[in-house]
């Protein structure tokens, strides 16, 4: 691999880069207005699905289109595309009793990380 | 993985502290590693949730206490060396030159 | 913590860079050049300043804040404000009624082409815990105090989403120009941990 020079350097970061794929081939599992579940997973590599979500229900309030799976990506197994979805908690459901008051709080969740609920 | 990274929620941790206008960088060691992190990802050798595992992967009373830049750079040595393109043995070997001068 | 360490950094670390960064010019892996355009560009070329460009106009078009609330990214290229980190974002608009506030627990993502580089107290460990469990009590510690009906929404960004909040604009300020309103915009209004400046 050549070293990048300044010119392509600048014109990289001004583009930026992400794994969104544009024409997914793929339908969303859910919509706007659903209840799902945040899986209950512990998987020893990466993962975006922090532990205070895991086992939590909540309500897809977004529905933000296809991006690589960081639990693939970061391990080379592959970009593995899948929706992302802002799935929304009451703070209640999340702390218990301690959580009133705190609100809503609002995640991006890929398909692998939920279930209907 | 269920490591220190993953901070939500949890309690005991002190106040936010603030800095009153705060520089970008806080010394030029901040600044090459950044230029370093975004030349090395943007060139393609890893990529960003690799290089995010690699900082989760750092010991956890390391990861609280050490300098945000230091575990960006502590990442990508550790990402290097495992992809076989920077050995951390070498950085290490080039660390004593420059110490003594002969490089 | 982290956020003590504001000096020259150890040494080790100083030299460890030094080391780095010179096997991989030699390898031909970085140029050195390229080293000193990203200093640039993320030391003098981006910054907060760029977001409250965004928020003032938003605040002064009404139809220019219908297509930033629809597609913030677009309506922030129109702008120039594209790239690293800011590839896919969403714009919150707070009101009379709803805060949103921003967050990253699991590290430290952030829009960057709006926001520049986050400041350390945005990466720290107490910041990252607390934000999502007791979001107004981390308000108060900014010395936003939040009334009793207004709903806080907090809005961790783990994916690739970079979410920056609209902040209220302020009374008062019917008069101003565009360039007038960016200056009240602060870089923490827009992370939710703030709000405008009052004229």
């Amino acid at each position: 691999m050549a070293a990048l020079d300044p010119k392509a350097m600048g014109k990289l970061i001004a583009t930026g880069a992400t794994t969104r794929v544009d024409a997914p081939a793929t339908k969303p599992k859910f919509k706007i207005g659903d209840r799902v579940a945040a899986r209950n997973l512990s998987p020893v590599t990466h993962t975006r699905l922090p532990r205070y979500v895991r086992g939590k229900r909540g309500r897809v309030e977004r529905v933000h289109g296809v991006f690589a799976l960081p639990d693939t990506h970061a391990i080379g197994a592959g970009r593995s595309p899948q929706w992302v979805y802002a799935v929304t908690f009451d703070a209640a459901e999340l702390w218990g009793p301690q959580g009133r008051g705190a609100g809503r709080l609002t995640i991006d969740l890929w398909d692998d990380y939920l279930d209907p609920a | 993985m269920n490591g220190i990274h993953d901070l939500g929620g949890m309690d005991g941790l002190g106040p936010v502290l603030r800095e009153a206008n705060e520089p970008v960088f806080h010394g030029d060691w901040e600044r090459r590693v950044f230029a370093v992190f975004i030349a090395t990802i943007v060139g393609g050798l890893f990529n960003d949730d690799e290089f995010r595992q690699a900082r989760e992967r750092l010991e956890p009373a390391r990861y609280l206490k050490a300098p945000y830049y230091e575990q960006w750079l502590l990442a990508i040595q550790r990402l290097l060396d495992e992809k076989g393109i920077i050995k951390k043995a070498d950085i290490e070997a080039r660390m004593k030159k420059l110490a003594t001068g002969a490089a | 913590m982290a956020q003590d360490h504001h000096d020259d950094g150890p040494s080790d670390v100083a030299l460890r860079v030094k080391a780095l960064e010179s096997l991989l010019v030699e390898k031909g892996l970085v140029d050195p050049a390229a080293l000193d355009l990203i200093v640039d560009t993320y030391e003098n070329r981006i910054g907060p300043r760029n977001g409250a460009k965004v928020v003032a106009k938003a605040w002064a078009d009404p139809a220019y804040k219908a297509r930033l609330l629809e597609d913030a990214t677009a309506a922030i290229a129109e702008l120039g404000f594209t790239g690293a980190q800011g590839e896919n974002m969403v714009v919150l608009e707070n009101t009379a009624t709803v805060h949103n506030l921003v967050v990253c627990t699991l590290c430290s993502c952030y829009p960057w082409p709006t926001l520049g580089l986050p400041p350390t107290w945005y990466k720290s460990p107490p910041y990252r815990a607390r934000a999502v469990r007791d979001p107004r009590g981390t308000l108060r510690e900014f010395g936003v105090e939040l009334p009793e009906g207004v709903e806080i929404r907090v809005w961790d960004s783990n994916a690739e989403i970079r979410y920056m909040v609209l902040p209220e604009r302020p009374k008062g300020t019917e008069k101003l120009s565009e360039e007038a309103l960016a200056r009240l915009v602060t870089r923490d209004a827009m992370i939710g941990v703030g709000r405008a400046s009052a004229p």
